[in-house]
């Protein structure tokens, strides 16, 4: 450990001092925008915001498929990690190389592929009128379904990521332990497997809910106007609308948001290593 | 024992979900049709050769790849040293150190891109290539600053304070015993940042005027004109790139233990 005081600052300061200038001066200001009335500061953005109920409409579906999506991501990725963890020590490092394989792939690439999946000429399609299911395609692009998949795929990796690391500091014994003490499955889970991997679920948790709500590419691509979310909406707000207030508030409440998930950890990691 | 059968069905549709769409991606590349379609129509390497036919494309790749080489230099170049003084100084605010330099991570790229395009290019007259500079390597600096601690942390303090107590400057102590030693830290840093900056779209979204386009948003631009394979065949070559470079630096550093 040294103690010199000058050099530490002279080390540590140029990265602290740009990631002020490129990111906090800016985004200040453009949040401050939002704060701003014909008289001085005042709220009137966001209330002129919130007044309008499409603007309610696209910040509650925001928040639904956010939390959709993580608890769908949780469930699968219990199921999933679970599947992994029980493997051999080789099954398994493969498998978390094909989890983590789609990462590495541009995620408008991710996106475009659900277009071929869910357009009218799309793979679902053509499969349901083989059967016989349907005669006109139906329209699975541009819904809430296809946002849903969308974002699932983009970010289920990270969540199964962090229950692998999780389930894997669980005591080998435990599980079996309760299940030999008369616990059923469910019980195990509730009793066991949940308190002791709480900190890998809510980590997961976090990156998967922000990661949903600050992915443009998804809904742009299979949302598009129809099922506009927050950043798609910011997007259309500057480019169409030219409409500034508004766009400070969506940066607000996309903030906001994305800190409040990140303190919420933060606050739960910190509560860990003290105890 | 049900859950014997269970769990591998469910790994197995899981892994069907997550890697089918890349498959169908690789498999629509080599299609002879006119139109993105599964299963492909015919076998064909003309997609793939139209790639590099459109002057958009190399154009754009061109400044995505300066800007992920040169955005993650610079924030190694920033992140090195912020890494190495919260590692082994007595810092006073090494939280806010920290803090800052994790924003990009909490604050969504399309703000961070909205901002800069408001508050630096349009009124201060920052050029959009710079201004995508400035972005990108901020964005890379929390994975650097993270990676570069990480590998900080494994390696004792004592050589190098034995370095310079036997007369070495703090300088060359640095250079001579740390550096060597979190060489492997360093290109795992560098490799995590270029995926990032490369695959990045929100910040670059608002951040593009003639000329001066990354290419992720350049392939949004096309898919909104063109509905043809030729994306399917950019998106894999640029897929098989980036898992080839993952795959090289695992095998030759062991990359997953700083990541």
């Amino acid at each position: 450990m040294f103690h010199n005081r000058a050099e530490a600052y002279a080390l540590a300061l140029p990265a602290a001092v740009f990631a002020a200038i490129v990111f906090l001066v800016p985004v200040g200001l453009l949040l401050s925008e939002g704060l701003h009335g014909p008289g001085g500061w005042s709220l009137s953005a966001y209330v002129q915001f919130f007044s309008e109920p499409l603007n309610q409409k696209i910040f509650l579906r925001t928040l639904k498929l956010g939390l959709m999506v993580t608890a769908t991501a949780a469930v699968i990725g219990y199921a999933t990690a679970y599947a992994i963890v029980s493997m051999p020590a080789g099954t398994k490092g493969r498998m978390i190389g094909l989890v983590v394989l789609p990462m590495m792939i541009s995620p408008v690439a991710r996106t475009y592929a659900w277009i071929v999946i869910l357009g009218r000429t799309g793979i679902v399609n053509e499969a349901l009128k083989f059967v016989g299911l349907t005669d006109a395609p139906i329209r699975f692009l541009f819904t809430e379904t296809a946002v849903f998949l969308g974002l699932l795929q983009l970010f289920l990796p990270l969540m199964i990521i962090s229950l692998v690391s999780a389930l894997e500091n669980l005591p080998k014994d435990a599980v079996p332990a309760a299940r030999i003490l008369g616990a059923n499955w469910l019980q195990v889970f509730v009793k066991i497997i949940l308190p002791l991997t709480r900190e890998g679920l809510i980590v997961g948790g976090t990156l998967v809910f922000t990661g949903s709500l600050t992915a443009y590419i998804t809904p742009a691509i299979l949302g598009g106007s129809k099922v506009l979310m927050l950043e798609t909406l910011l997007y259309q707000q500057v480019t169409v609308a030219s409409n500034f207030p508004a766009a400070s508030v969506i940066a607000f409440l996309l903030i906001a948001m994305s800190f409040s998930a990140n303190i919420l950890l933060r606050r739960i990691a910190t509560a860990r290593s003290g105890k | 024992m049900t859950r014997n059968i269970l769990a591998p069905l469910t790994l197995g549709l899981v892994l069907l979900f997550l890697i089918g769409p890349f498959i169908i991606i690789v498999a629509a590349s080599f299609s002879a049709g006119e139109t993105l379609a599964f299963p492909p129509q015919g076998f064909s390497f003309k997609w793939i050769a139209k790639v590099f036919t459109v002057e958009s494309f190399r154009q754009s790749f061109g400044t995505s790849l300066f800007l992920a080489i040169g955005g993650t230099l610079a924030a190694l170049i920033l992140g090195i040293p912020a890494a190495y003084a919260m590692s082994r100084y007595r810092l006073p605010g090494a939280e806010t150190v920290r803090f800052m330099v994790s924003l990009p991570i909490v604050v969504p790229g399309i703000v961070v891109g909205l901002a800069l395009l408001r508050y630096f290019v349009i009124p201060a007259g920052v050029p959009i290539l710079l201004a995508l500079f400035l972005a990108h390597t901020a964005l890379i600096l929390p994975y650097a600053v993270r990676v570069v601690s990480a590998s900080l942390a494994n390696l004792r303090s004592d050589m190098e304070e034995a370095a310079v107590i036997l007369g070495a400057s703090r300088i060359g102590a640095f250079v001579r015993v740390v550096l060597p030693n979190i060489r492997g830290g360093i290109l795992a840093a560098f490799i995590l940042g270029f995926v990032t900056s490369f695959n990045q779209v929100p910040v670059s979204l608002f951040l593009s005027g003639p000329g001066v386009r990354t290419l992720p948003i350049d392939m949004l631009g096309y898919m909104e004109i063109v509905f043809d394979p030729s994306i399917a065949a950019l998106s894999s070559l640029l897929a098989f790139l980036s898992i080839g470079i993952v795959l090289l630096a695992e095998r030759f550093l062991g990359f997953s233990r700083y990541v």
